[in-house]
């Protein structure tokens, strides 16, 4: 093939590929000026109220369990980046784990403590906080090795139609976005910025909170906090996202 | 509830007479009753009605809360800078509970 | 149900009407279809709220300014600002802003007492407003005088309602 003839054929791909990473936007672009203000003042976006509260249990002493802080010393550098790598495949298992897993495997491994609960507001707190030391650090998460599988999976189940109104996630954040759904824009469906303080959840919630509304949205099944299923698609979105900024703790509507 | 917690945001220091912003952001559901949990059962209206702030033991400034205020709700308002001393926050909420939290304006 | 004084988040909401399910589909018609905010004086029952708040006196319009966000982006949480022209002095200064929102199912909203100590009559504060309505700001002035200032706000329903 003839280089014109492999720049038009690298061009019609280009064409017919839905999403390319250097074009998806975080969740804060399509927010108002205002919120957007709001989401990066420390004094005015609530969800640093469960930063506060993920800060002060990191270095709470449970009975003779180690705290989080006498593993993790100096956390604004030494867990700086750290949430950026999420979700990572655990080596000892195998399994595919997000950062609120670590979390908890690090409470009931390490410190020998009953485990949160997903979507606790300890655990939200925590996750929060830890997710904040890694503001603005680029997302590296990795979709090789024995990552592959659960990307794969992550992929199919964001290109799959799915529920009653028959809608794969491809449908709405690569092919709709930037266009109104009632009051909302549509955005690329990217979690930098979670766990995040959504107005109408009055709170902070994590990014599987976010896509078990996403599964209601559609009429299709909502799958369990921490389930394989959100698992391999909050990989596949990581991915897709891949260089962009956390912004943890978003503000979102 | 989850735990109290508030963040107040104002400068450590101000001039005499210099007029200082005050932001307030405090966590609290706010539930304004009626509505219908999880079991069933009917959540009873529990709001912060009201926060006092005095500084340097004076009154500065006071907002009544009825069930029209956000969840976490954010205030902000001024007050003058006139001798160094502690600004104190005091939350009361149905029931009568109160919350206190307090800050220290230098002035120069 | 998808209201803006949705039951506290960690409860499950119940599931998705028809006709919510419709309205989704019609997404971007629904705010289209939304009509004008009405200009007409305040309705009846505002004007009794008001007249209750200020003991009777009619407030005048100016010197007061009220900034809240015409099409609401999420009734849960509204961001206002209010300020008055005021010297803030013993003499003439303002004494309270009160806020009353007509459809919220307890119209009064909240009350902010300032004084002289406050130098400006300068408020910030986060909202919750049930519906689409008229809210209005009044100042009640130390001479004994009230100013006024109101806006129509739309509240636009969240597509991306929680399912818990």
């Amino acid at each position: 093939m003839s280089a014109a003839g492999r720049a038009l054929a690298a061009a019609l791909l280009a064409l017919a590929s839905p999403a390319f990473a250097d074009e998806i936007k975080p969740g804060s672009a399509f927010l108002s000026p205002e919120m957007q203000r709001q989401q990066e003042d420390q004094g005015r976006n609530p969800g640093y109220l469960w930063v506060e509260q993920g800060e002060e249990l990191f270095s709470r002493r449970e009975s003779v369990s180690p705290t989080c802080i006498s593993c993790h010393a100096d956390p604004g550098q030494s867990l700086r980046g750290a949430a950026a790598r999420y979700p990572q495949v655990d080596r000892a298992s195998g399994k595919l784990i997000n950062l609120e897993g670590r979390i908890e495997q690090c409470r009931v491994e390490r410190q020998k403590q009953p485990a949160f609960g997903y979507e606790s507001q300890d655990l939200l707190g925590l996750t929060a906080y830890v997710a904040s030391l890694s503001k603005s650090v680029p997302l590296s998460v990795s979709a090789d090795g024995a990552a592959k599988p659960f990307y794969e999976a992550g992929k199919a189940f964001y290109e799959r139609r799915q529920g009653q109104l028959n809608l794969a996630c491809t449908q709405c954040h690569d092919d709709l976005v930037g266009q109104k759904l009632r009051g909302d824009t549509i955005s690329h469906g990217v979690g930098t910025g979670y766990p995040a303080y959504r107005l109408e959840w009055n709170g902070v919630g994590s990014l599987h909170r976010r896509l078990r509304a996403c599964s209601l949205g559609v009429r299709a099944t909502q799958f369990d906090y921490g389930s394989d299923d959100y698992l391999a698609l909050e990989l596949y979105l990581a991915v897709r996202a891949k260089g962009l900024a956390l912004e943890a703790p978003g503000l979102r509507r | 509830m989850a735990s109290f917690n508030a963040r107040i945001t104002m400068p450590a220091e101000a001039k005499a007479g210099e007029i200082v912003e005050v932001r307030v952001l405090v966590r609290h559901p706010m539930d304004r009753g009626g509505q219908v949990d999880a079991e069933g059962r009917v959540v009873p209206r529990k709001i912060l009605n009201r926060l006092t702030v005095t500084y340097a033991g004076e009154p500065v400034f006071r907002y009544d809360m009825h069930t029209g205020v956000s969840a976490n709700p954010f205030v902000s308002f001024t007050t003058r800078a006139v001798e160094t001393g502690e600004l104190t926050f005091e939350w009361r909420e149905d029931g009568g509970a109160t919350f206190t939290r307090t800050a220290r304006l230098v002035v120069t | 149900m998808s209201s803006p004084i949705s039951p506290a988040c960690a409860h499950p909401e119940p599931a998705l009407s028809r006709r919510e399910v419709m309205a989704i589909g019609a997404a971007g018609l629904a705010l289209a279809a939304l009509p004008a905010p009405a200009r007409a004086a305040a309705p009846p029952a505002l004007t009794e709220l008001i007249a209750r708040i200020t003991e009777g006196a009619v407030p005048e319009r100016g010197r007061i300014t009220f900034d809240i966000p015409q099409l609401v982006e999420n009734g849960n949480s509204v961001d206002v600002a209010i300020q008055v022209e005021s010297p803030m002095t013993d003499a003439d200064h303002v004494r309270w802003i009160h806020i009353v929102a007509e459809k919220n199912p307890f119209p009064d909203v909240a009350r902010f007492h300032l004084s002289p100590r406050s130098g400006r009559a300068d408020i910030r504060a986060t909202l919750r407003l049930a519906t689409s309505q008229k809210v209005a700001a009044i100042a009640a002035l130390s001479g004994g005088g009230y100013v006024i200032a109101d806006a129509d706000i739309v509240v636009t329903l969240s597509a991306c309602i929680d399912g818990g």
